[in-house]
């Protein structure tokens, strides 16, 4: 098979090193110790948030020592990424955590260590999950600043427990650890997403964040203990080199000497990655875990915790690769999400409720990645997305900062020219132009390599899931700038949300958003479908007629620490394409994100140049493509047509919602509504497709029927046992109470008939 | 003979601070009387450190048990002790003290029941040193006739004399019963030393069988001695006994007669051995064996019946003092099943699998965890129109008591969890140990019926635990006693529940007390063989009181 | 019951045998006998009687039921074993004597009465 092009190259770099040096790369050195410091900072200082919690500290103090440990983490993360070894993998193991032994044999010892696998996955996932974790520390600690006292307190010290399970997480040198950080960003999550604990839709959003989370982390389980039964050991540093045979086999092509349970594995870790990573059907919860503060949904539900489930792959990756189905469910999956979330952002008015949507839908194109075995790709996605989407939500948290909660993208227009807002507004124009892939943004780029690889990837479907991805690439870009154009340019208006900081607002962090939902949908189905409902008057009238609001509202801008993390934030997301260009340790892979996955477990595939294809042929039953797109470099073509994709979608979105928004009843989005289809289309998006009462129906209901059922059985069959468990002894206690008669005689007699009795039967036994 | 003595000290002292309490007793004045308490515990205490430096006696059946039970016995001794101040004549003395009366010795009793205690306690010890069937009868007779005084006299009202006749009475019966039964075993053995007894039955098993008069005087012993322990079928007394007496009477005859009796059971069924086949009452050749057949049925029938009758009439009463009562019979039931399931016999003995060490452990943890629930009864009292305050005795007093009276609250609570057995406390240990050592045992139909006895007995534990934690308490906090030492009592052993998570040392001591218990199996010469020594002995801990 | 009858036989065969010297025809049996018969009667009484003082007398005569057997057995075996018993347990019995006399007077000033089904109120 004859292959000159350079992306094939990078495909098959990105897969692995040669068959020969095998033995030598999968040797694992020392890792340093002070490793360990990079989660065990954040956990210091969640016990620190719980002594200041005790101690009753009412002022930024747990804010600030959030930044200096997470910074100081950030700082370790570097080092350890300038520390990594020759080789590329180091295992630093903290202590003994587990060590469970019921036999001699081979996997007869459960061994699962505090410890570190430090490689360059590790190091790139560390890198900006802890530098991004301190830019939002210091963002949240303006953010949260009405809520000084204990709850400034608990709100760090879940960040920090988050950071902490986090590291874990990426850092674990075996499945156990991972899972126990799985669970612990999880349970972190729960706590941040219920932080307004008494507003009632915060804590049903985080409890149903939780349990569609155990859906997932079943699966997890489930992939973790196959993993533990087939191959007898957790650590990673033993498993990769067991999974080489497997790896070897698929590359000849001899599927069927691959056991059924290995690749049962990846589908399992699959299923938990889904969960975690909000993918279909799981995606649920994400955009109801926007209850949560806003600093919480960019780090959490934007950046970090949500690409837990692409890490899961890029570090399993060995065990996708063996088998058949695991990456193409990948592919598909995450193609189809993020198709569905991109259509319910377009007719979302909750801005962050679109940008969560956006998060799902940029997440699939992560997993795509992964999946079209571009784990460069995906993990390239991952950091520039991580930036951007920060950036976007930390402004989109400004924003209901200062309009009293207010993201109603309605109710707001022009916020970038009013006084203070700037910094906000560019910032937001920088991370829309990234996610609407704008050529030469590092969303552009990432989202190319994806993209690029979809046509020459075989795989089932592949091409055509290329084009679902294309199409939605352009409704990222509409959604985006819809938000862009009506929120942060056009005449300066606004209607402050009910939420007012200093007369206990945070307790019902944004109620106004769910008022204004149903009112708009109730609308939708009335009469004047529409995203534009007429704002007309002045805004103090409005305040007066709506909300008990006080007369004069002045939006406050945010202050030096938004503005600054902001700042700092817009810069890195334009620098994140630097990533692209700039050099790796490993020349042959495009970009430092290329050198940095290719050292990585998530390459870590013995395979020959021309070999691999076949494998994919092998269950594809295709011939191996040519590797270029009409005669082209792929991610050349790709280019030009998602630039140009990108484009129409601006375009759209500015006439839509810019130029045509003029006249409210008469504006375009309008009038494009009234064309049945669109219209239908239009409600079904926004009503999210009714994926939720689709659950409902399907789940919740016979579930809910089924429970009765149960509680009926329960209520006769078990309790009755039970009850007659209970009654029996009663019922023999009151046959036997006679003998307690009280009365000498009787006692005495029954005394010398039960000696009679023992000495009959003895008598009879001996007979 | 000296070594005799030796083995005795502990008896001796406490004969000798019982002879010096009754004479304390008789002072006129009241402060020299409060001495008797201090005397007493101070006996117990020093009978106690010697008790655990007694060696072994090789002459004995069970060569090892000595320092153990007898330790065993003052520990709880000295806790009974506490819980035993206060007297019934303490309006008496009180009328005396302000001068209304003459003081006249007749009318005090306050030292009366110390002496009374120590008797029985000395009974109880002599059980263990006994190696003769005579002294196993009168030590019997030791530790029960000062507790029928004690039941008698231990209130002024009609219930206490009530239960003495009914104590006194069917405990004359019961002592008819196992003096006719030691009669008739030593006329089918021919002596009365219990080594002789041992091997002569051996002899005869070994020769066509156990003979009859032998096999109907170990029959009639171990069901006369069925009273002590409080098994049926001669469990009636107790209920009625135990409700009619003052708690920490009460609570004494939860402890020492069930001691004793089983103590002297060992004894007899030591001699008897547990190497019998299954099937016929030949030597088993592979070391593996139980009790002979109709003995072991006899034992099996009482262990189950026992457990069973006193579970399921703990769960219909009212009174506390009654249903402690009825736990203790079905304690009584579940230690039979260790003591059926024998030492192991089997080469690989461990320490999970010694039933006689079990039983001895759980005597131990019965006898402790049930002076705790106890003392919570002894404390609380009700005002009485007669100027005699009257205990507490409904399972409605006890409702909100964590709230009212916290310290006993707890008492209580962590007194019933321990009975239940709930780990980590100190009765799961003890019950951990009695299934494990009949599993091992092979008894798994008796392990079953006790796990599911167990499962009725949290029915009414549970009662004892909810009442005083979760429930509101109604009206006022129970009025409590002026006795300090009784809440003592009470929080001592309720500590002791809770804080001896894995009693290691405890267990090894009672395991190493029924070591060699009856050895006559070839198996186990060996074990004989390389049995501890008297000085490996005095290095043995047996901290049961400086816990 | 033939079989029965045998095993009766076979259970009292070491008492069949005569005294080793010369008790005329005077079997350990017939000793074991009255000593049996005394037991019996004893319980009977035991259970039949309602005066306190004339159950303790029965619980007495189980007790010496247990002496004649002891004393029998001793003889029979031609040491003092038995007899020395029999003297503890005549100890014990006047000790247990002693002590049911002074309880049955206690009791009588509690009922003014020495009926034992008078006690019942501690039941259940």
């Amino acid at each position: 098979m004859q292959t000159t092009t350079p992306q094939l190259a990078e495909t098959i770099g990105a897969l692995g090193l040669g068959a020969a040096d095998t033995g030598a790369a999968l040797e694992v050195a020392t890792g340093p110790a002070w490793a360990m410091l990079i989660p065990m900072l954040p956990l210091l200082g969640a016990a620190i948030m719980g002594v200041c919690a005790i101690m009753g500290v009412r002022s930024k103090l747990p804010a600030w020592i959030t930044v200096g440990l997470l910074g100081f983490s950030a700082v370790l993360a570097a080092a350890m990424y300038a520390w990594l070894p020759e080789n590329g993998r180091a295992v630093s193991v903290a202590w003994e955590w587990i060590n469970v032994s019921w036999g001699d044999e081979p996997g007869q010892t459960l061994k699962a260590n505090f410890g570190f696998y430090i490689d360059s996955l590790t190091c790139l996932w560390m890198l900006f999950v802890t530098l991004l974790a301190t830019l939002i520390a210091l963002y949240a600690s303006e953010y949260m600043s009405h809520d000084l006292g204990a709850g400034y307190c608990r709100f760090f010290a879940a960040f920090n427990l988050f950071v902490f399970s986090m590291a874990c997480l990426v850092m674990g040198d075996n499945l156990l650890l991972l899972f126990l950080g799985w669970e612990g960003v999880g349970l972190c999550s729960y706590l941040l997403i219920g932080y307004h604990y008494k507003k009632h839709s915060a804590v049903f959003a985080a409890k149903k964040a939780f349990i569609v989370n155990r859906i997932g982390d079943l699966g997890l389980l489930l992939g973790v203990f196959l993993t533990f039964v087939h191959f007898g050991t957790l650590e990673y540093k033993d498993l990769f080199p067991m999974v080489q045979p497997y790896i070897e086999a698929m590359r000849q092509g001899a599927v069927g000497d691959i056991p059924a349970v290995v690749q049962l594995i990846p589908v399992l870790l699959m299923i938990g990655a889904f969960g975690k990573s909000a993918q279909l059907p799981l995606f649920v919860w994400l955009p109801d875990a926007m209850e949560g503060p806003t600093p919480v949904s960019a780090l959490i539900h934007a950046a970090t915790m949500v690409t837990a489930g692409v890490y899961l792959i890029a570090r399993m990756y060995p065990l996708f690769l063996v088998s058949e189905w695991a990456l193409p469910i990948v592919a598909w999956v995450g193609g189809l999400t993020a198709l569905v979330a991109a259509t319910i952002a377009m007719a979302q008015f909750d801005i962050k409720r679109i940008m969560a949507y956006s998060t799902v839908s940029q997440l699939g194109f992560m997993f795509c990645g992964l999946a079209f075995l571009s784990s460069v790709g995906g993990a390239f996605h991952v950091v520039t997305h991580a930036f951007f989407k920060a950036t976007l939500f930390l402004c989109c948290g400004a924003v209901m900062h200062g309009f009293a909660g207010q993201l109603d993208l309605r109710k707001l227009s022009g916020v970038s020219f009013m006084k203070g807002w700037g910094i906000v507004g560019i910032a937001m124009f920088i991370g829309c132009l990234n996610l609407a892939g704008f050529p030469f943004t590092a969303g552009y780029f990432s989202k190319d390599m994806i993209l690029a690889e979809a046509f020459i990837t075989p795989g089932p479907g592949y091409q055509f899931l290329g084009v679902i991805l294309l199409l939605t690439a352009g409704i990222t870009a509409y959604y985006t700038f819809r938000v862009f154009f009506r929120v942060f340019v056009g005449p300066k208006q606004f209607e402050p949300g009910d939420e007012l900081h200093g007369h206990d607002g945070h307790i019902d962090d944004h109620h106004e958003e769910h008022g204004s939902a149903s009112r708009a949908t109730e609308a939708d189905e009335g009469h004047t479908p529409g995203d534009h409902e007429p704002m007309g008057g002045s805004v103090e009238e409005r305040g007066k007629k709506t909300h008990e609001h006080p007369e004069h509202f002045h939006p406050h801008a945010p202050g030096w620490a938004i503005n600054g993390v902001l700042a700092t934030l817009a810069i890195l997301s334009v620098l994140a394409a630097a990533l692209y260009f700039f050099p790796g340790a490993d020349k042959s892979h495009k970009g430092w994100a290329g050198g940095m996955i290719s050292g990585s477990s998530a390459a870590l595939v013995v395979g020959g140049e021309a070999d691999h294809p076949t494998r994919l042929a092998a269950f594809v039953g295709a011939e191996p493509e040519q590797g270029t797109l009409f005669g082209q470099d792929p991610h050349k073509i790709m280019y030009y047509v998602s630039g140009v994709i990108g484009f129409v979608g601006i375009a759209i979105a500015f006439a839509l919602h810019y130029a045509g928004r003029k006249e409210s009843e008469r504006s375009a989005a309008n009038n494009l509504l009234q064309v049945k289809p669109i219209r239908t289309a239009h409600r079904w998006a926004n009503a999210k497709w009714y994926v939720d009462e689709l659950y409902d129906f399907a789940l919740r209901k016979p579930l809910w029927a089924a429970s009765q059922i149960f509680h009926l059985i329960d209520k006769l069959l078990i309790d009755g046992l039970v009850n007659l468990v209970g009654y029996l002894p009663r019922a023999l206690g009151k046959g036997v109470r006679p003998s307690q008669s009280g009365v000498l005689h009787s006692y005495a007699a029954a005394m010398a008939g039960g000696l009679a009795v023992i000495l009959l039967i003895v008598l009879l036994l001996s007979l | 003979m000296s070594s005799l003595l030796v083995l005795l000290a502990p008896e001796i002292v406490l004969f000798i601070t019982t002879c010096i309490v009754m004479i304390v007793g008789l002072w006129p004045k009241l402060e020299v009387r409060s001495l008797a308490m201090p005397i007493a515990g101070m006996g117990l205490l020093i009978a106690g450190v010697l008790a655990i430096n007694t060696p072994a006696n090789p002459e004995s059946i069970l060569p090892n048990i000595i320092p153990y039970a007898k330790a065993m016995t003052a520990g709880v001794g000295l806790l009974l002790v506490l819980l035993l101040a206060g007297t019934v004549d303490r309006s008496y003395e009180a009328a005396v003290e302000r001068g209304e009366l003459r003081f006249n010795p007749i009318h005090t009793n306050r030292a009366e029941f110390f002496a009374f205690f120590l008797f029985s306690l000395t009974g109880l010890m002599l059980c263990a040193s006994a190696t003769d069937l005579i002294w196993l009868f009168l030590a019997l007779e030791l530790v029960s006739l000062p507790t029928y005084v004690m039941a008698t006299i231990s209130t002024r009202k009609l219930r206490s004399q009530e239960a003495g006749v009914k104590y006194f009475f069917l405990g004359a019966l019961g002592a008819a019963i196992f003096l006719y039964g030691f009669a008739l075993l030593y006329g089918g053995t021919g002596t009365t030393n219990l080594i002789g007894i041992r091997d002569a039955l051996a002899e005869q098993a070994a020769s066509g069988g156990i003979n009859p008069i032998a096999m109907a005087g170990i029959i009639l012993s171990l069901i006369g001695i069925s009273f002590k322990i409080a098994a049926v079928p001669m469990h009636f007394y107790t209920a009625d006994v135990y409700q009619g007496a003052a708690a920490p009477v009460s609570a004494m005859l939860a402890f020492v007669p069930k001691t004793a009796g089983f103590i002297a059971m060992m004894g007899i069924l030591a001699a008897v051995g547990w190497q019998y086949a299954p099937g016929g009452e030949t030597l088993a050749a592979d070391g593996v064996g139980t009790l002979p057949r109709s003995i072991y049925v006899t034992l099996a029938a009482i262990a189950v019946l026992t457990m069973t009758v006193g579970n399921v009439l703990a769960l219909l009463q009212r009174s506390i003092k009654r249903l402690l009562a009825y736990s203790s019979i079905a304690h009584t039931g579940y230690m039979l099943v260790a003591l059926i399931a024998g030492p192991s016999i089997a080469a690989e003995a461990g320490i999970t699998s010694n039933g006689l060490g079990a039983v001895l452990f759980y005597l131990l943890v019965y006898g402790v965890t049930n002076i705790g629930t106890f003392a919570v009864v002894a404390c609380l009292e009700r005002p009485q129109p007669d100027g005699e305050a009257d205990e507490l005795d409904d399972l409605e007093d006890l409702r909100g008591l964590c709230r009212t009276r916290p310290v006993l609250g707890w008492v209580m609570v962590i007194c019933a969890l321990g009975l239940l057995g709930l780990p980590p406390l100190l009765g799961f240990w003890a019950k951990f140990l009695l299934f494990t050592s009949a599993i091992s045992a092979g008894e798994i139909a008796l392990v079953v019926i006790l796990g599911l006895n167990s499962a009725i007995a949290a029915f009414y534990y549970l009662k004892l635990v909810t009442l005083p934690l979760l429930e509101e308490p109604e009206g006022d906090a129970p009025a409590t006693t002026p006795f300090a030492s009784r809440t003592f009592a009470g929080v001592l052993s309720a500590a002791l529940v809770l804080l001896a998570i894995i009693p290691t040392g405890i267990v090894d001591a009672a395991m190493e007390a029924a070591d060699r218990a009856g050895t006559i199996v070839p198996a186990n010469i060996e074990a004989i063989e390389r049995s501890i020594t008297a000085e490996a002995l005095r290095d043995e801990p047996t901290p049961i009181i400086d816990r | 019951m033939v079989s029965t009858f045998a095993s009766m036989a076979d259970f009292l065969a070491p008492a069949q045998a005569s005294f080793p010297e010369g008790v005329g025809s005077v079997t350990l049996a017939h000793y074991l006998f009255v000593s049996v018969a005394m037991f019996t009667m004893g319980l009977i009484g035991f259970l039949t009687r309602r005066n306190l003082i004339i159950m303790f007398l029965c619980t007495e005569m189980m007790f010496q039921a247990a002496g004649i057997a002891l004393i029998a057995f001793s003889r029979f075996y031609l040491h003092h074993t038995g007899q020395s018993f029999v003297i503890f347990v005549l100890t014990v019995a006047a000790a247990e004597a002693a002590l049911a006399l002074a309880l049955v007077v206690l009791l009588f000033r509690g009922r003014e009465s020495l009926n034992a089904d008078q006690w019942h109120s501690l039941k259940g």
